[in-house]
Parts: C-alpha cells; structure tokens; sequence
C-alpha cells in the first residue's frame, strides 16, 4: 500500500493522499493557474520543490536560516482580541505591542474595528490620538490601515443608488455613473482620512487592505488616492494589499493611466499599484475550498510569482485565512500555513509576507 | 439592398456593440427583406450572445457587458416578435406556461426560449419576470398546461425553483405536468436534486427536450 500523507483541503479538512495524487494535484493547480492569469506555469524541478514542501513529514515547515523574509502584519492589529480570531481581550494597544515584541513583525497596521475608511471620518480625531500613543509605544513602523470597501458608498448604506440595483433593471448607464460618483467621493474621503493621520497622527504610512473589494471602482479609487498622497507625503510608507486575485469589473470600462483596470491579475494590478506609488504590494491569490491544500498552493505559487518578477517595488504576498493558498479557516493550520510561507519564499520569491 | 449574410453579420455586431437601436434597425431590415426571423435569432442576434457569454467566462468581458449586449438583443426581438407569433400555425405540439422565477428580473433568457419554443409550434404562456409561485400554479391550472418552465439568473433565485416543485406537489397537480428549469447557474445536478424532469441548457435544448417528449 502505498504511503499517505496527512495534507488538507481548501476548507482546512483533514485528507490523506498519496504522493502520485498530491503530485497530479500539483500539475493541476500550476495548469489552471497559468492559464487563468495568463502566466508561464512552474517548471519541473519548481513542482518537484512544491512537492516536497507539501509532503514533508514535519508538521511545521520552515526557510534556511538567511532566507528569512519581512514580515507586515495587516488587520488594524484587532486580530488578536476578535471573537473570531484569538478572543484574547487585549484592546487595539496592547495588540499592537504583542505583534512587535511577540509575533516580530517588521511593520504593524493599526486601524479601527470596522476597520474601512468611511467609518473613520466622524472617529479620526480619537483615530489620531491612538496613533500618537501607539507611535509613542512602538519601534516598528506603524501604518494606519484601512480597507477602501466602496460598498458602504452605495444605498442603504450610502449616498449612491447600488449599481447592482440598477444593472438588475437594465440601466447600465446609471449604474456606471453611481460606481463613477462613488469612486471621486471614495478617493476624497480616503485623502481626507490620511492627511490627518500623517499630520496629527504621525503615522508612518498607510496601509490600504483588500483593495478592489467592491470590483474595478474601489481599486480605481484607490490608485487615485495614492497617487495624491504620494505627491503630497513623498517619503511616506503605502501599502496596497489586494482583496482577491481578478480585479472584478462592476463597471467594466473605468482606466488608470489609460489602463484598463478590471480583469487585471496580480502581475498587472502591480504594475498600476507602483505607478501610482505605492511602496510595497499584497497581492491575494484566492483559496477554492473544494480543492486540496496542494493544488491551491500550487496555483497561488504560479500566479504570485510572476507578480514578485515583474513588480518594481516590494512584494508582500497576502497569506492567510483563504488567501495564498491557505485553506479558508479563521486560524489557519500550522502545517498548511508554514508549508504555503515557505512555498511563497522559495518558490514564489515574494520580498515579505 | 443587403444580402442575407450581411444582415445577419449586422445583427451580430449589434449585439457585439451593445447597440439597442442598431439592433432595431437590422430587425426591422431583416423583416423587410423577408429573411427568415429564425435564422436572425439564431445565426445573429443568439450567435453574439454566446460569444458575449464567452467572454465574460474567460474574464474578458464583465456583467455590464453581459447586460447590455442581453439589452441589445432583447430590443432586436421586439421587433421580431410579431413575426415569429405569424410564424406560428395549425395545432399546437404542448403547452408551456413559462417564467423567470419569483425574485428574479432577468428575463431575456426566458423571452428566447419562449420565442423558440413558439417558433416550434408549442403553446407558450409567458408569465413574464419575477413570478409568484401561485401565479405559476393558477396558470398551470386554467391552461391544463402540459409543461411548467422557470428560469433563474442568479443562486439566489433559483432555491425558488424548489419551492414550485413543492408546490405543485401540494397541489396535486406535479404529476400532470413535466418542469423544465434553466438560467445560467443552474444545472443537470441541480434539476436532479430538486426533482425537475427536465434541464435545457439553452432555448435549442429546451425546443429539443420538449420535442422529444411531445412530438408524434
């Protein structure tokens, strides 16, 4: 009988499979990959490294020592005190100083519980106070982080009639208006937040986190935002971590620099992303569930490294609950979660994670 | 005056452009001329939808796209229309009481099924968009119907698919009818999990199916 390896699926279930299927299940995941985001597939001597990552008999895998990678924690450090995460009732603070000194990060995102831009507006003067004290505490950078999230721009939770109301009704027009009007009110409210942080709060950056969740107009929205603060704050520190994989096209035809900018895989967005002026980029590679451990890491591997070759500024490759072919579990299992770093290290070459 | 060719080319890019009134014009030429009204739906206007379909599977195209080519399209099949009700003579194959499924707006899938199967001599009572399932029930009943159609664009409207099967089984009447489902998230497992007897894949299927259970 032939050996079996404990391994998981996409939604962090235990299975056991051969070495031949978790191979077959490696050349799957590198072809759908490829030929998804377009970009050339491992080579065999990457898939056979892929394979003895993914079946080392270790339960916790790891990089050689002097390979070791930056490390920018992302979350609004309120990771450690959600219910859905760790429980432990820390506050925002005390988090923070745990992902220093305890965890090692080389950078911290601080942010607000509901943890997007639109929220903070009414809060930014209790915003920036935190911030001082969190600065006043803490060593590394620390980057106020936020997610663009346009969808609270839209009815009922904003000024603007949903577009997937109006495409509903066939008023495709309108609904590219509303998405357009969201975008400029989005970009403006994102500016206004991150002036005052970096005059009042003295933060070391911005951390824009699952960027283009709301599709093609909150990546827009974004890009014009950083592109704004990058002349206004040149040696401030952007990060621009990704919501998923394809840039969905709620609008379809919106550009940035006369770039088209729905339907952009990660090794395109970065190039958007630098452009603009971002320091650092987190592209998110999306975990399918009902597929093994091996073949999303196998795809996340493939797409991913061809953003880290092409991308001029730093990569830092979104890796956790679904994303960076982790399976899709609010805490990660530590076998699939070290085997899919050092993957993205080794494989990958991504300059952080 | 154009030929046949060139017309269904135009009703093709009308579509590919989602161009509402180009869509018109061609229809209405397309009459003029005396082309045949099926072969404009199927080589033209259903010929571009699919490619559009295409595209927006590969990423290429995105649903804005999807809507306004289906836009396009259903503009051109309104002028059709009253041809392709000409077309239909002598007794009818079945009846099909048909709709898009409570919740959900999207009708230009149902319409070209309905326009099909009209074209293939089955009796079609078009419910329209957004169906009660109590309206599919009372429609089934005064119009003895032979076969009752839903149609779902979206995973979320189609669990209402379930909820006609329920009902015409409370109504004692799932056993005088065969139900035919579609749209574009639903499936042969689908149809099998919620106990339909028929899956059509697209308005050629579902003319097929029918046919094949109808037809002497």
């Amino acid at each position: 009988m032939a050996t079996e390896y404990m391994t998981r699926m996409g939604d962090g279930r235990r299975v056991f499979m051969t070495r031949e299927d978790i191979l077959a299940d490696i050349e799957a995941g590198v072809a759908e990959g490829a030929d998804s985001a377009e970009v050339p597939a491992l080579s065999e001597e990457e898939i056979e490294h892929l394979l003895e990552i993914v079946c080392a008999k270790e339960r916790i895998v790891t990089v050689e020592p002097g390979n070791e990678i930056v490390m920018s924690q992302d979350g609004g450090a309120i990771s450690i005190d959600s219910e859905h995460t760790s429980g432990v009732p820390s506050g925002r603070i005390l988090a923070t100083l745990m992902y220093e000194r305890g965890f090692c990060m080389d950078s911290i995102d601080f942010g607000h519980t509901d943890y997007s831009f639109k929220p903070v507006k009414p809060l930014i003067s209790v915003e920036c106070q935190q911030m001082r004290w969190v600065q006043e505490a803490v060593t590394v950078p620390v980057l106020y982080g936020a997610m663009p999230n346009m969808g609270l721009y839209y009815t009922p939770d904003g000024p603007y009639e949903n577009p997937g109301d109006l495409m509903k009704a066939f008023k495709i027009q309108e609904a590219r208006e509303s998405i357009e009007k969201s975008a400029d009110h989005l970009t403006r409210d994102i500016i206004w937040i991150v002036q005052k942080m970096m005059k009042s709060g003295g933060a070391d950056g911005i951390n824009f986190d699952t960027t283009g969740a709301a599709g093609d107009g909150d990546f827009f929205a974004a890009l014009r935002a950083v592109e704004f603060l990058r002349k206004e704050f040149p040696e401030m520190y952007i990060e621009m971590g990704m919501a998923g994989e394809s840039m969905l096209g709620i609008h379809g035809e919106l550009e940035y620099k006369g770039k088209a900018v729905a339907g952009l895989w990660p090794h395109k967005q970065v190039e958007l992303a630098a452009e603009a002026g971002a320091n650092v980029f987190g592209p998110a590679v999306n975990t399918n569930t009902t597929r093994s451990f091996a073949w999303n890491l196998a795809r996340a591997v493939t797409i991913v490294k061809e953003a880290s070759k092409v991308s001029p500024i730093p990569v830092h490759v979104n890796m956790g609950n679904g994303v960076g072919g982790v399976p899709m579990f609010e805490l990660p299992t530590l076998d699939a979660l070290s085997r899919a770093n050092k993957a993205m290290v080794e494989l990958a070459h991504v300059d952080g994670i | 005056m154009a030929t046949k060719e060139e017309i269904i080319a135009r009703a093709k890019a009308a579509v590919l452009d989602f161009d509402d009134e180009a869509a018109e014009e061609v229809a209405q030429e397309a009459l003029d001329a005396g082309i045949n009204v099926i072969e404009i739906i199927e080589n033209g206007f259903s010929a571009a939808l699919g490619n559009v379909g295409e595209r927006f599977e590969s990423g290429e195209l995105f649903l804005p796209h999807l809507i306004a080519a289906s836009d396009a399209m259903g503009a051109g099949m309104k002028v059709l229309a009253p041809a392709v009700e000409g077309k239909i003579k002598g007794e009818k194959i079945a009846k099909v009481v048909l709709g898009t499924i409570e919740g959900d707006i999207h009708s230009i899938g149902k319409d070209i099924v309905a326009a099909m199967l009209k074209i293939a001599g089955f009796e079609v009572i078009d419910l329209g968009r957004d169906v009660p399932i109590d309206k599919y029930l009372s429609a089934a009943k005064e119009n003895s119907a032979d076969v009752v159609g839903s149609s779902a664009l979206m995973t979320t409207t189609m669990v209402n698919q379930i909820k006609l099967e329920e009902a015409l089984n409370e109504a004692g009447i799932r056993g005088q009818v065969k139900t035919m489902v579609g749209g574009a998230p639903v499936t042969q497992t689908w149809a099998d999990e919620i106990g339909a007897d028929i899956y059509a894949e697209n308005a050629r299927d579902a003319v097929s199916q029918l046919k094949g259970i109808f037809a002497k």
